[in-house]
C-alpha cells in the first residue's frame, strides 16, 4: 500500500491539479475507513481510542488524487484534501479551530496549483461569509458549490413528486434552514412552482428579507422560527439547516409528506419517527463519464449505495474544471438564482453529471430502480452502517 | 551513561514539586538521553564532513546538545532528583544505530534527515508541550531548548530543500527508507503504552500512565510529534498525501 501511494503521488508530482475538493469525515467510522485504506490491508485497523487520539493532530492535507472524465471526452485532474476536522468537533464551540483547518486545506490546494477549489458542505458553511479569510489565492478560485447542490435538490424534488404522482403546483413547501445559501437558493427556484411556501430559520430578520423577495414575485409566503407550528401543513419538506449532527425532529408532519434531507451533515435525526414519509437524500449527483481515485477510495470517500455519486457542491468544481471555467461560480450567501442554477445544470449535464438515483438510509427510493451487480449486498451493508452510526457518514 | 558537562546550578527552587518530582525525573531523563544521543550523532557527523566549515558546524551543534543535556540535569537538581540517562536503552540505541548506518555510508543528507527532520521533530514538539505545562524554570528551559532545536531544523531545511530540488523522487525515496527505520522506532517510543517492556530510561515503572498528573499525556506527545513531523515534511515539499500514508502506517 505504501509503495502504491508513493508511486501514485510520484506521478502526480509533475502534473498540475485542475481542481481540488475540500472536505472532512462526518463520522469516526468514515475517518477510520480512510485511515484503514492508507494503512493498507496488511495492517490492522486503528482501534477507536487510537483513532480519536491521532486524528485531531493530523494537519490538513491531500488524501488522494481524483480524476474525472466527461461524456464528451474532457478530462480533469484533481485532489481530495481533507481538513481533518474531528467528527465530534463540528459544533460552534470549535468554529475558529475549524476555520483554521479549512484555511489550511485551502493553502494545500493553492500550493498544489489547483485552478478551482470546491468547498464541501460544512467547509463552505464555515467560510461562507469569510472568503476574505482564505489564504492569498494567486491563480486559485474557490466555489462553495452550492449552486449545483441547489440544482440537484430541486431536480430531486421534481423527480420525487413525479414518482409519487404529486402535483408540485398544488403543494405546500416547507424549507428548514431557509435563509442559508442552499435553503434560500431552493426557495427562489421552487417558490414559483408551488402553491405556498413556509420558511423556517433561526434569524427572523433574514426570514423577513427572504419572504419579501419571494412575495415580490407573487408567492404566498409564511415565516416562522418555530418549526413545530409549520410542519403538519407541508406536503414537501426540504431540510437544509446547518447542524453539527443529524438531530432535526420535524414533529407533526402530514402523512405521505416528501422530505428531502439536503443537509451536510445530514439534518434528520435517526430517531425521527415519520411514518409514511417519503424521505430521500438531496443534493447528490452522479458522474457518468468516469471517476477515479488514486489510491482507490471508491466507496470510502463517496459512501453512497450507487457508484460515482458525489455531493453537488463538490461536483460543481469538477464540472467547472471539465468546462474549463475556472471562476468562483458560487460565493457568499443569498446569490443563487434560478438563472444561475439553470446555467450550472447545463454545464453539468454537458459533461454527463446528472441527478443521482434517489435513495435514503434504507436504500433506493425509486420504484423499479435496477441495481448493478453486487449492489444488493452493498446496499444492505450501507443501510446497516447508516443506522448504526446515527445517520449518514459519507464525504464526497 | 554519558558524562555531563558542568553547569551553574542554582539552589533548589521548586520544593513544591516534590509530589510530581518522580514524573519530571523521567521526563528529564528521556530528554537528556535524547540530547546526549544528538550530541553523539553530531560528533559522528563531523567525522564524515569534508568541508571544515561543516565540521565546525557539526561540532558546535554537538556542544549545543550537550549544553541542553546539562540544562536538563540542572533542572533535575533544582527539584531534588537525580536525572540519569541511558543512550544504550533499547529504543534510543536503535535510533543511534540508524544514524550510524548513514555515517557508515558517508551519507551526509541521510544524517540530516534522521537527526534534523525526524529526531528534532520529536524533540521540538514534545519539549514545546512540556514547556507549556512544566512549572517555573523547568518549563522555561524546555521552551527555550525547543526554540533552539527549531533553529537547527531551519538551518538543515535549506540544505535539504536544495538536495530535493536536484532529484525529488530519489530524495523522497531516501526519506521514506529512513522513515521506515527511524520513525517506526520513534512511534514505538511514543505509543500510549510501552507494550514491549521497560524502556530502560524511566527510573522505575513506565512514566506514561502518570503523565496526566502533570497535565500531559502520551497521546498528546505522540500527536504533537507526528504533527510536527508532517509539517516539517511539508516544508521539504514532499506531497502531503504521501507523508500522510507514511504516518498512517506507523505502529500504534
Amino acid at each position: 500500500m505504501g509503495s502504491s501511494v508513493a508511486s501514485v503521488a510520484g506521478r502526480g508530482r509533475t502534473r498540475e491539479a485542475d481542481f481540488a475538493l475540500i472536505g472532512h469525515q462526518e463520522s469516526w467510522r468514515a475517518a477510520a475507513d480512510v485511515l484503514a485504506v492508507l494503512r493498507g490491508p496488511e495492517r490492522t485497523r486503528l482501534p477507536d481510542d487510537e483513532l480519536k487520539d491521532i486524528l485531531p493532530w493530523i494537519p490538513p492535507r491531500a488524501v488522494c488524487h481524483v480524476d474525472v472524465e466527461s461524456i464528451v471526452g474532457a478530462q480533469a485532474r484533481g485532489l481530495y484534501i481533507d481538513s481533518f476536522i474531528p467528527p465530534d468537533r463540528l459544533e460552534a464551540a470549535y468554529v475558529h479551530e475549524n476555520i483554521a483547518r479549512v484555511r489550511g486545506a485551502a493553502a494545500c490546494a493553492i500550493k498544489a496549483g489547483a485552478k478551482i477549489v470546491s468547498l464541501g458542505g460544512f467547509s463552505s458553511i464555515l467560510i461562507e461569509g469569510n472568503f476574505d479569510q482564505l489564504p492569498e489565492r494567486h491563480h486559485t478560485v474557490f466555489t462553495t458549490g452550492n449552486t449545483l447542490t441547489v440544482a440537484f435538490i430541486v431536480q430531486g424534488i421534481k423527480k420525487m413528486c413525479a414518482l409519487e404522482g404529486r402535483n408540485l403546483s398544488e403543494s405546500t413547501l416547507l424549507l428548514v434552514g431557509a435563509t442559508g445559501d442552499v435553503g434560500s437558493g431552493c426557495a427562489r427556484c421552487l417558490a414559483p412552482m408551488v402553491k405556498r411556501v413556509q420558511l423556517s430559520a433561526r434569524n427572523v430578520e433574514r426570514l423577513r428579507r427572504l419572504a419579501t423577495q419571494l412575495q415580490a414575485h407573487g408567492v404566498q409566503v409564511e415565516i416562522a422560527t418555530d418549526l413545530q407550528g409549520f410542519s403538519a401543513e407541508a406536503d414537501i419538506v426540504i431540510c437544509a439547516a446547518s447542524l453539527a449532527s443529524p438531530s432535526l425532529l420535524l414533529g407533526r408532519i402530514a402523512p405521505d409528506v416528501i422530505v428531502c434531507d439536503a443537509g451536510y451533515p445530514k439534518n434528520l435525526s435517526p430517531s425521527a419517527e415519520m411514518p409514511g414519509a417519503k424521505v430521500f437524500f438531496g443534493g447528490l449527483g452522479q458522474i457518468t463519464g468516469g471517476l477515479r481515485f488514486a489510491p482507490d477510495f471508491r466507496g470510502i470517500l463517496n459512501r453512497h449505495p450507487f457508484p460515482n455519486v458525489v455531493h453537488g457542491c463538490l461536483l460543481e468544481g469538477m464540472g467547472l474544471a471539465l468546462e474549463g471555467r475556472f471562476e468562483p461560480f458560487s460565493q457568499g450567501r443569498g446569490a443563487i438564482t434560478p438563472e444561475r442554477v439553470e446555467e450550472m445544470e447545463t454545464i453539468a449535464a454537458r459533461h454527463g453529471i446528472y441527478l443521482a438515483p434517489l435513495y435514503n438510509a434504507d436504500g433506493p427510493v425509486q420504484h423499479g430502480t435496477s441495481l448493478p451487480g453486487g449492489m444488493i449486498e452493498r446496499l444492505t451493508a450501507y443501510a446497516s452502517a447508516s443506522r448504526s452510526c446515527g445517520g449518514s457518514s459519507w464525504r464526497l | 551513561m554519558e558524562p555531563l558537562t558542568s553547569v551553574n546550578d542554582s539552589p533548589m527552587e521548586c520544593t513544591s514539586l516534590s509530589a510530581s518530582a518522580p514524573i519530571w525525573q523521567d521526563i528529564l531523563a528521556q530528554a537528556m538521553t535524547g540530547e546526549l544521543l544528538a550530541a553523539m550523532n553530531y560528533i559522528s557527523l563531523s567525522e564524515i564532513c569534508d568541508d571544515p566549515a561543516e565540521v565546525a558546524d557539526a561540532l558546535e551543534h554537538a556542544e549545543g546538545e550537550r549544553g541542553h543535556a546539562a540544562a536538563f540535569a540542572a533542572e533535575g537538581r533544582k527539584i531534588g532528583v537525580d536525572v540519569t540517562n541511558n543512550v544504550d536503552a533499547k529504543h534510543w540505541k536503535r535510533l543511534r544505530d540508524a544514524f550510524l548506518r548513514c555515517i557508515t555510508e558517508r551519507d551526509f543528507i541521510g544524517c540530516l534527515i534522521v537527526q534534523e527532520i525526524m529526531l528534532e521533530s520529536f524533540a521540538v514538539a514534545s519539549y514545546s508541550r512540556v514547556g507549556k505545562v512544566a512549572p517555573a524554570s523547568l518549563g522555561k528551559t524546555f521552551a527555550r531548548i525547543a526554540a533552539e532545536e527549531e533553529e537547527h531544523v531551519d538551518h538543515a531545511m535549506s540544505i535539504l530543500r536544495a538536495e530535493r530540488a536536484l532529484d525529488a523522487q530519489r530524495f523522497d525515496d531516501k526519506v521514506h527508507r529512513l522513515h521506515l527505520d527511524v520513525m517506526t522506532t520513534l512511534a514505538q517510543m511514543l505509543a500510549k503504552e510501552c507494550k514491549d517492556g521497560h524502556c530502560e530510561v524511566c527510573h522505575a515503572t513506565c512514566v506514561k500512565p502518570s503523565l496526566f498528573e502533570v497535565s500531559l499525556s502520551a497521546a498528546e506527545l505522540r500527536g504533537a510529534s507526528l504533527q510536527q513531523y508532517l509539517k516539517t515534511l511539508d516544508k521539504l515539499g514532499i506531497p502531503g498525501e504521501v507523508t500522510l500514508a507514511w504516518v498512517a502506517q506507523l505502529p500504534v
